[in-house]
Parts: C-alpha cells; structure tokens; sequence
C-alpha cells in the first residue's frame, strides 16, 4: 500500500511513542512490519528530527531514536483540563470507541481471546 | 393549503421514524449523507412552516382587522390563533437552541486552538503524554490525529495503523461537517433530535469501513475496535463514569460480516421525499400570499 509521507511520519512517531525505549530504523522495521523499505523509516525519521517531533537518544546506542516528551506532556495538560469542564468540549468530536457496558465488555474479551 | 403548511412537522416525524431504518439497510457513507441531505431540506421547510403560521397573526392586528371591517371583507382565518401563538412559542425555542450550538461550537475551536497550539501544524498526529486512553480527529486545516500515550501503548502495530486510518477518515470525508449540519438540523427542528444518533454512528461505521479497506483487513480492524473499547472501559472504570454504550459492538459485528452493498434506489428514493417536502412548503408560502393580498390594508 502506497502512504504519504504525513502518514509514514505518523506511523513511525505512533511506534517510537508505543515503545518503551529508543529504536533504530531497523527496530522500526521489525515493528511496524507492512514491507516498509529501511531507507523510508530512515528518511522519516529524519524528517521528523527536522521537526523536532523526536531526538537522536543521547545516552543510549548510535542510530536510536526517541519522541520529545515536553510537547506531549503540555497536550495532556491541555487536555485534562478541557475534560474536567462542563460540559466536556472534547465529547463533541469524534472519537475511536466510546465506553463499554459488562456485557459488552466480556462480548469484545471473547471476540480478541479467539484465535484467529 | 392549510394541510400543506403542516407537512413539514409531519415530514420530520417521518424521517424521524426512517432513520435507523436507512441507518441499518443502507452502507453507512451513503445513508450518512441521505440523513443529513433530508434533515436539512426538511429543517429548512420546517423553520419556513413556523414563519408562515406565525404571520397568520397579521390580520388579527387591531388595524387590519378594522379596516378589513371597514370594507365588508371577510377576514379568513386559515390557521387556529392558538396554533399560530403556538409556533411563535416554538420560534423563541429554535432561537434559543441555535443560539447554544453556536456557543458550543465556539468552545469547540477554542478546544481545538489550545490542543493543537503546542505542535507543528504539519504534523499529522498528536500526541499527549497521558495515561487515560483517548483518540479522536480534529478536523480543520490541516486536520490532525489526537492521541494519548495509554492507546498508542495498548495497541500493536497493526492495530494503531487501524486507529490511524479510521481517524484519517474522519478528516478526509468531512465528518466534522457532516456532523454539524445534522446538529444545525436538529437544533431548528427538534423533532430531527434522533437523526443525530444515527449520524453520528454511521461516520463511525463509515470510517470503520474505510479503515478496513486502507488496511485491507476487516478482521484486524475489528480487533482493534475491540481493544481501544476495552481500554477505555478500564480506563472509565478508574474514574467510576462508565456508562454502557451498544454502539461498539455494533459496529464490531458489522466488521465481522460482509461489507454492505450499495442501495443507490432506496437513497434516491430518500432524498425525492425530502425534496417534495419544501416544494410542498412553498406551495403552501404562495397560498398564505394570496390570502394577505386580498385583506391588505388600503
């Protein structure tokens, strides 16, 4: 599948957050899967360095990289504030999933225990 | 004509009561915009409907009616008083309900300036480095994917490539608008109120199968949905505000089954309905008309 480079850059920042450590390209590669050549995560990742999104890990190994905590944690600020008003500004926009009764809970629980 | 002029209200009962019927037959993108197309032309009639019984009032001012005396003209009465001081009431209500969406959607952008001020405009996704689960789209331009630390951790690769292109879909197909045109609807004529519903499960439907598509795995997109729902229900669970919701597993089943098949004649069929309405509506406008020409003063 052909993605644009905005979505290559949020595909490899979802993965660098999703990580516990830094990772290099090829970490990456191994990660995110989908056939993606090591030269466009490099280019990427590169490009979000650009940005400022992501740093090169300063103590860790050569060629890793990391995301840039401050902004990500002023957007959590921002946004626990805008939940705590009344009414919620953020439940007008559409979200992923909405919450969940017991029923349906144990319903989503069987449906992901099943082998595929 | 005095029947026609009521067609409106009875149009929005109408729709009303279709609605979740073309919400579950037809594939969610094309029911989406039959709903918000019929909502609006039907909203539109029924505010129309409202000035047009109000203004029966007209000939019952002191002046008019003495002079229409005066002449030996015989006042005519189309609309019951009560009816007409009725939708005068209903009037001040649609004032007030359009006048609280445009303050909600003012809260709205503000929401959006302060979550998206502290990151690059040309990055696509947000990120908040936050331990409750959360993911949603904010549209504008450019468009930006919002979420939380706790669900990019929560899902596998496959799965946030799932979330990213649900959210993706939201932005590309116009969701936002969608959404607030069917508020504007509802908010004119509130008899459209569970319109909104259906609407609002539809773009998710709608981008749940775009999502499916992109990735080109309905059953990884399913198990996605299933593992953001059940991350926010432990989530939810912490700060004791769960509330039960159907419309997850509904729309898990639907992934699980065969993509819908277009219906285009039940959509066309919809939208020739809906546009009847203000025809109707207008006939009616040329009635009231004529009705006031006779009994003008002078």
């Amino acid at each position: 599948m052909r993605r644009s480079a905005g979505e290559l850059e949020s595909q490899v920042l979802g993965a660098l957050w999703a990580s516990e450590k830094a990772l290099t390209p090829t970490e990456i590669q191994s990660e995110v899967g989908g056939g993606l050549a090591y030269n466009t995560i490099h280019t990427t990742l590169k490009r979000l360095y650009d940005k400022g999104v992501v740093v090169r890990d300063a103590e860790g190994r050569r060629g890793a990289y990391r995301p840039v905590t401050a902004t990500a944690q002023a957007t959590a600020e921002a946004m626990h504030l805008a939940l705590e008003r009344n009414p919620d500004p953020i439940s007008s926009l559409q979200h992923f999933v909405s919450g969940l009764g017991p029923d349906e809970e144990r319903a989503l629980r069987d449906l992901l225990d099943r082998k595929r | 004509m005095v029947i026609d002029v009521y067609v409106p209200l009875v149009a929005s009962l109408l729709l009303g009561a279709v609605s979740p019927l073309v919400a579950r037959r037809m594939p969610p993108a094309v029911a989406a915009c039959v709903l918000v197309a019929a909502s609006l032309l039907t909203a539109a009639s029924f505010v129309w409907a409202l000035v047009l019984l109000a203004g029966t009032l007209y000939e019952d001012l002191p002046d008019v009616a003495a002079d229409a005396h005066a002449r030996h003209l015989s006042i005519p009465d189309p609309v019951p008083e009560i009816i007409a001081q009725a939708s005068i009431v209903l009037g001040v209500i649609v004032a007030l309900r359009v006048a609280m969406l445009v303050r909600s959607q003012r809260h709205t952008r503000d929401l959006k300036r302060t979550l998206t001020g502290g990151s690059a405009a040309n990055t696509e996704l947000i990120v908040a480095d936050s331990e409750e689960p959360r993911a949603f789209a904010i549209p504008g331009r450019p468009g930006h994917v919002f979420v939380t630390t706790a669900m990019l951790r929560g899902l596998n690769a496959a799965e946030r490539e799932v979330l990213l292109a649900h959210e993706r879909a939201h932005l590309r197909h116009h969701h936002g608008w969608l959404r607030l045109l069917v508020d504007v609807a509802a908010a004119v004529d509130p008899l459209l109120i569970p319109l909104r519903g259906d609407v609002e499960f539809l773009l998710e439907r709608w981008a749940d199968e775009h999502a499916a598509r992109a990735t080109g795995d309905r059953d990884i997109t399913a198990r996605a949905l299933a593992r953001a729902a059940l991350l926010s229900a432990n989530a939810q669970r912490r700060c004791a505000l769960a509330f039960a919701d159907q419309a997850v597993i509904r729309r898990v089943d639907a992934l699980r089954n065969t993509p819908p098949r277009p219906a285009r004649a039940w959509a066309a069929i919809v939208v020739a309905c809906a546009l009847v309405v203000p025809v109707i509506t207008a006939d009616a406008t040329g009635d009231f008309v004529d009705l006031f020409w006779r009994i003008l003063p002078g």
